[in-house]
């Protein structure tokens, strides 16, 4: 994955997407906010006006290569907010997102160790103990999916598709839920399920 | 006094030495001679039990920003090759191509500046010896998911505003008690073992997943470690404002323990034990 992207990484990258249009249109028709770019890219934009049929040449080498041309989320050119001496903002203290949440997720993770042998080790199915064990998967799995949301949907860059991901998951995780309290309570239950599959 | 007198001496010499085309032409050869007239140095004809190792290196060069960057292939002649990486960069910068960039300052893996990708891990290129096999070849990248400035060269300006925003110094509200110094016993001296010996290179943040895809907002190891020298630090006073900075869900806790920090740190040091500690002492 790192080496794919990394070459999208470059500043040039931006200047690329620019030469496309330098390409395409006259360097006249450019707004002034584009001045800078063409003006860097003026050599181009004279060669191609000598060499036209260079251009579907290089669009076929572009489309022989093993990596796509338009790979997930390419990184942006790259921005520096105020000056480089100046420090990364640092985001106000939220605990429930931060240290709570971090201590809650670590007790769910301890927690399931146990309440995976138990059953096990004891050897007797107590529903209650099955009902435990199932919503703290359920909430384990949450947390685990959440990070992942957070991970790889960063809101900055796209904040409708982080939403429609937040609520998939809270979705998902209502449903699974009713579904394992359906099979608690009206089916055998899940450390059941298990001990019959093991033994079918 | 010695640069008095070194302007003295120019002046004098100057008027004799001065060309048509200003001061700024005094180091061009006027009047070249042709090739035939000048004695030609050769370079020595490789040794048989030469041991040829090939590096290729990643070329890209901001002046053409329409090119690609490519892989550039250099050959060199290990017996006459320093042991490290680095020796071999600046053997070809200085006797094959002077175009090849790359930043060095100490070549004793002290100032962290020649952090680069060298076979698949981040390292300082001064402590990594060139594999003695020549078979095997050689690849160097810059540190990836970095803003290339040139060839090898990473932007490292997001790190370094992030190590600022962690507040590197001590703060301490009081003056010292005797004016001069705050002291501190030895067992908590200790405790900065393995905290301070970081050169901020760079080479565990960049090799970070959860680094590459959110360096915006997560710190990265190398700042955390950082983070964590000044909040184990006994006589810093504002331990509760470090911690408050850190307790949201992007400063700190994109950490996932993959460790890929502590695998690769050239200087030995374990960022991810760090991170370990400072959620420890963020939970209760």
């Amino acid at each position: 994955m790192a080496s794919i992207v990394r070459p999208a990484m470059l500043r040039q990258t931006c200047l690329a997407t620019a030469s496309k249009r330098t390409f395409s249109t006259k360097l006249s028709s450019f707004p002034a906010i584009n001045k800078p770019a063409a003006s860097v890219l003026s050599r181009p934009v004279v060669r191609s006006a000598f060499v036209r049929d260079a251009l579907p040449g290089a669009i076929r080498v572009a489309a022989f290569h093993a990596s796509g041309r338009q790979p997930i989320l390419p990184p942006l050119p790259q921005v520096i907010n105020g000056t480089a001496n100046d420090a990364a903002p640092v985001p106000p203290a939220n605990p429930s997102h931060g240290s709570y949440h971090w201590t809650f997720e670590r007790l769910i993770s301890a927690g399931l160790i146990p309440l995976t042998i138990a059953p096990f080790a004891a050897g007797s199915l107590n529903p209650t103990m099955d009902a435990i064990l199932c919503a703290t998967i359920l909430i384990h799995s949450h947390i685990g999916f959440e990070s992942i949301v957070i991970d790889y949907i960063p809101t900055k860059r796209l904040p409708k598709t982080r939403v429609l991901f937040w609520w998939g998951l809270r979705l998902a995780t209502v449903v699974v839920g009713v579904g394992l309290y359906e099979f608690e309570t009206n089916d055998v239950g899940v450390t059941e399920a298990i001990k019959r599959i093991w033994h079918a | 006094m010695a640069a008095r007198l070194t302007t003295r001496a120019f002046t004098a010499v100057r008027p004799a030495l001065r060309s048509p085309m200003g001061i700024r032409s005094m180091a061009t050869v006027v009047h070249p001679k042709s090739p035939s007239q000048t004695s030609t140095v050769e370079e020595p004809a490789a040794s048989p039990d030469a041991k040829i190792k090939t590096f290729h290196i990643y070329r890209w060069n901001p002046d053409e920003p329409s090119s690609k960057p490519r892989m550039q292939t250099y050959t060199l002649d290990l017996n006459k090759t320093g042991p490290m990486v680095l020796d071999a960069l600046i053997r070809i910068k200085n006797e094959v191509d002077p175009t090849l960039t790359f930043r060095r300052s100490c070549r004793e893996g002290i100032c962290g500046s020649c952090a680069m990708n060298i076979d698949g891990v981040n390292t300082l290129a001064c402590l990594c010896r060139i594999p003695n096999d020549t078979k095997q070849e050689t690849k160097i990248y810059p540190l990836p998911h970095t803003y290339v400035v040139k060839d090898i060269v990473p932007d490292l300006t997001q790190f370094y505003k992030q190590y600022k925003s962690i507040k590197p110094y001590l703060q301490h509200s009081a003056p010292a008690p005797d004016g001069k110094e705050y002291l501190q016993s030895k067992e908590d001296r200790k405790k900065l073992d393995g905290l301070y010996e970081c050169i901020l290179c760079a080479c565990c943040s960049t090799s970070c997943p959860s680094y590459w895809w959110n360096s915006e907002e997560y710190l990265g190891p190398a700042v955390l470690l950082q983070s964590y020298r000044w909040l184990a630090d006994s006589r810093d006073e504002k331990k509760e404002e470090r911690k408050a900075a850190l307790d949201n869900s992007m400063s700190l806790y994109r950490c996932h323990t993959i460790l890929n920090c502590s695998r690769t740190c050239p200087k030995g040091l374990n960022p991810g034990l760090a991170i370990a500690e400072i959620k420890k002492e963020m939970a209760f």
